[in-house]
């Protein structure tokens, strides 16, 4: 049997504020096959957007293994997790976190920037995840110029530009009114389906959550819930249920 | 490098506040500039180096002091001395008191000060219509054009510390690093000054030789060591620290001066830059998640930083290079023309200029850049902006 693409092992996630200390994920393991549209939800401080950090890397465990594809996140260093991010991972923010004073098509060449492409392939590369985004006749608008909807899906342009094997997303329709997050929604479904993206997502909505294939649902740090979908999605009730819990 | 685009994109995202940044740059270094021009005034050779084979013999007790003619005529005689004159200040008034009235004025020997005052060069008139006249007065062409003199024209001075009011009349006009003096016939003074008869208040001496010239100061006042007039001999760049030194450590304030103001524009470079991360505290961490590493991040503030010191200080110096000849020609028709006459644009001014801009930016962008390098990731991304 393959090993699961995204592996977590007994990962304990601490902070020190002054003299006390906050266990933020307390020996959670949890494993996510490639190719996998799994949804973290919880309650606030259960520790979500903590293990979605770890997978990032963007931050490191106190202990345990994280392990994505033939990366050993948990033990890189810093440069390492650097080029890990730029090379496997987009990320796609609750509040779009696009850079204002650069236009859709300069925010999403980015991370295009530390590659070795020239500037005609990063050019065509733009151009394609813009298309993909639906915003090709966008990329010369400033974010200003952009409705919430429209700048959350430049971001999702720039989280898949360098073309990453994992997105992950947090809140990524939390910012967005219902028309603009399905939107978003669908159009994550499509990176799943047909450009076979590895995403994980965290989200208070159960109608997100719903999209996923998979729910974990996380509590004071430990999982609480595992609930895979046994059509193509995990269902609006089960997300519900998850949230009530 | 690569967010080095970013850096100037930045500078542009609040503009006002980066005009307002230039402009704390642009003015002070337009007064650093002057401030330096002045120190480097009072360090430089105004005769262009001719003044480094001439020696100034004076009483050993001050300038006050009058010693005999009869010293001339050994030093004349002494290895090395190319050419010797006789200069005596005259001080005395022209139409007033008034600081716009005053400039040098010298009692000297017609003959041979031409020939120690070599970098004098006779624009108008000549040098035989000038010591043919005993009232004749050979004038700087900047005082002939601030009075309107012309050839032939005559004017008084009114003399106080030899009382004689000298009638002269202007035979020749000169060009000069210095160009705000009078020289007249001593003789005219001595002839209505019975007095001053056979007193010299300073011997000028062209060195034939540099190392004439260090040779002469000693053999000079050893000479005259124990005599009732003692002498005190030195090159005349020298002479000129002395006039110098009695205005106090000049220099010391001028670049105290010029480092208060460069501290201060550090401080308002730095705040703004300090402004300017704290803004982009996530916009930072985004970069970072993207995988930009720590050294990208500090360049692109630095270089910011730079950018905007770089500007501010292109437009000062620039600033500075134009305003420069019209703030030159104001001294020189002031009291200080003799010392603006010596003023020009030195490059090292300008190249310590960009030194300190470049200083600036780099202080200025240092903490913030390395602050917003070193923040971890995801405190960027829980704040606010």
């Amino acid at each position: 049997m393959a090993e699961p693409f995204i592996r977590i092992e007994s990962i304990v996630k601490q902070y020190v504020r002054d003299t006390q200390v906050l266990t933020v994920l307390d020996g959670l393991s949890l494993s996510v096959e490639e190719g996998d549209f799994v949804a973290l939800m919880g309650p606030s401080g259960s520790g979500k957007t903590t293990l979605l950090n770890l997978i990032a890397g963007i931050d490191k465990p106190t202990s345990g293994r994280i392990a994505v594809g033939k990366s050993e996140v948990s033990s890189m260093s810093e440069a390492a997790l650097a080029r890990y991010r730029s090379e496997n991972i987009g990320f796609i923010f609750q509040l779009y976190n696009l850079v204002p004073v650069l236009t859709a098509f300069e925010n999403v060449e980015l991370p295009l920037l530390l590659t070795k492409m020239s500037r005609a392939q990063r050019r065509k590369q733009v151009e394609l995840a813009l298309s993909i985004v639906g915003l090709a006749d966008r990329m010369d608008h400033y974010p200003r110029q952009l409705s919430g909807g429209q700048e959350q899906r430049v971001a999702i342009a720039r989280a898949i530009a360098t073309d990453p094997k994992v997105l992950v997303a947090d809140e990524p329709t939390g910012d967005l009114d219902a028309k603009s997050g399905e939107e978003i929604l669908i159009l994550l479904e499509r990176l799943n389906d047909e450009f076979k993206k590895t995403i994980v997502m965290v989200t208070h909505d159960p109608r997100a959550a719903s999209r996923a294939h998979r729910l974990v649902h996380l509590d004071k740090g430990v999982l609480k819930e595992d609930i895979r979908a046994e059509g193509r999605e995990v269902g609006l009730e089960a997300a519900r249920s998850a949230v009530v819990s | 490098m690569k967010l080095i685009p970013l850096a100037f994109k930045n500078i542009l995202r609040k503009k006002t506040r980066s005009i307002l940044t230039m402009a704390s740059i642009v003015l002070p270094l337009f007064v650093i500039c002057i401030l330096g021009t002045m120190i480097r005034t009072l360090e430089a050779d105004p005769t262009g180096g001719k003044g480094m084979f001439r020696l100034i013999v004076r009483h050993k007790v001050s300038l006050a002091n009058f010693f005999p003619e009869a010293y001339r005529e050994p030093v004349k005689q002494m290895p090395g001395v190319a050419a010797i004159t006789i200069l005596n200040w005259f001080g005395g008034q022209y139409i007033d008191n008034q600081p716009r009235n005053m400039f040098q004025r010298f009692a000297v020997e017609p003959e041979s000060f031409l020939a120690v005052a070599d970098e004098i060069t006779i624009v108008e008139g000549t040098a035989q219509d000038w010591t043919s006249d005993r009232r004749g007065v050979l004038v700087g062409s900047l005082l002939a054009k601030r009075y309107g003199w012309k050839i032939g024209d005559q004017f008084v001075l009114k003399g106080d510390i030899f009382p004689v009011n000298l009638e002269l009349t202007v035979r020749a006009i000169f060009k000069a690093p210095d160009e705000t003096s009078v020289y007249f016939n001593r003789t005219y003074v001595e002839e209505s000054v019975p007095w001053a008869k056979g007193l010299v208040g300073t011997l000028w001496i062209k060195a034939d030789s540099p190392d004439a010239v260090a040779r002469l100061t000693r053999m000079i006042d050893e000479r005259f060591e124990n005599t009732p007039y003692p002498t005190k001999t030195e090159t005349e760049k020298e002479f000129q620290n002395g006039f110098i030194s009695m205005l106090g450590n000049v220099k010391l304030v001028l670049n105290a001066i010029s480092l208060a103001i460069g501290l201060v524009i550090l401080l308002i470079a730095a705040n703004t830059m300090a402004m300017t991360a704290r803004e982009r505290v996530t916009e930072i961490a985004v970069l970072r998640t993207l995988g930009f590493p720590k050294s990208d991040i500090l360049t692109m503030v630095l270089a910011e930083s730079l950018i905007l010191a770089l500007i501010g200080g292109g437009l000062g110096l620039a600033f500075f290079s134009l305003m420069f000849p019209g703030f030159r020609q104001g001294l020189l028709e002031s009291p200080m023309g003799g010392f603006a006459a010596g003023m020009k644009l030195f490059p090292e001014v300008l190249i310590v200029g960009f030194l300190i801009t470049l200083a600036i930016g780099l202080a200025a962008g240092l903490v913030p850049a390395f602050r917003s390098a070193q923040r971890e990731i995801t405190d960027g991304l829980r704040q606010v902006a």
